[in-house]
């Protein structure tokens, strides 16, 4: 997956926010927010912006691509 | 597990057990007793039993997690359903054009008729395994 992220760390940053804490704030299942944090499944953009919100920060904090 | 993967599960268990049932019971009594209503009386009951357990079943993984079950799917869940959708229309397809040669070729219709169950079922299964792939994959 071209796309890796930073949901972990922030997670940790911002209080050890849970998985499911964090599935709550954007309307998933914790089972998609893991999906999400494994590089297993990339969001759309609109739970991008989602997931950045939760954490207050850009949605490049969040998300980044990488090149082949 | 999700409540939609575990809703997977229950699909692919009722449709294995009910429908296994049904084509193995018609099976065993093809020749003696089709043309007696047998096929007929079975389907209802396969039906009947299909709704049974998928109710049953259903109502015993929204008693541990109701929360889960009243939510609505979110868009990976969306995704991995249309993907799996996708899959089963293609085994329903050529099982119907198959089904089609069949009948063009003369096959009596209580057979073609159990035969296009069948196709029907065995999309079900297919749907339920790719969705279960896809959940256990990620995506």
């Amino acid at each position: 997956m071209p796309i890796e992220n930073e949901i972990r760390r922030l997670r940790f940053e911002n209080g050890e926010m849970t998985q499911a804490q964090l599935a709550d704030r954007i309307g998933m299942t914790r089972q998609t927010v893991i999906a999400i944090e494994q590089n297993k499944y990339a969001p759309s953009l609109e739970a991008a912006f989602k997931i950045a919100d939760a954490f207050g920060v850009p949605l490049e904090q969040v998300f980044r691509w990488t090149k082949a | 597990m999700s409540f939609r993967e575990k809703s997977a599960w229950i699909a692919l268990i009722a449709y294995g057990v009910v429908f296994g049932g049904y084509f193995y019971n018609l099976w065993q009594g093809w020749d003696a007793r089709y043309a007696a209503g047998l096929s007929l009386g079975l389907m209802v009951g396969a039906v009947v039993m299909l709704v049974i357990i998928t109710v049953g079943l259903t109502i015993v993984a929204t008693f541990f997690n109701p929360r889960a079950a009243n939510a609505p799917a979110d868009e990976r869940e969306t995704l991995i359903e249309l993907k799996a959708e996708r899959i089963a229309s293609y085994t329903l397809s050529v099982g119907v054009v198959c089904l089609i040669g069949a009948l063009l070729m003369g096959w009596s219709g209580i057979l073609v008729a159990n035969l296009l169950l069948a196709a029907m079922v065995i999309a079900e299964i297919v749907k339920a395994l790719a969705q279960i792939a896809h959940f256990r994959a990620g995506a």
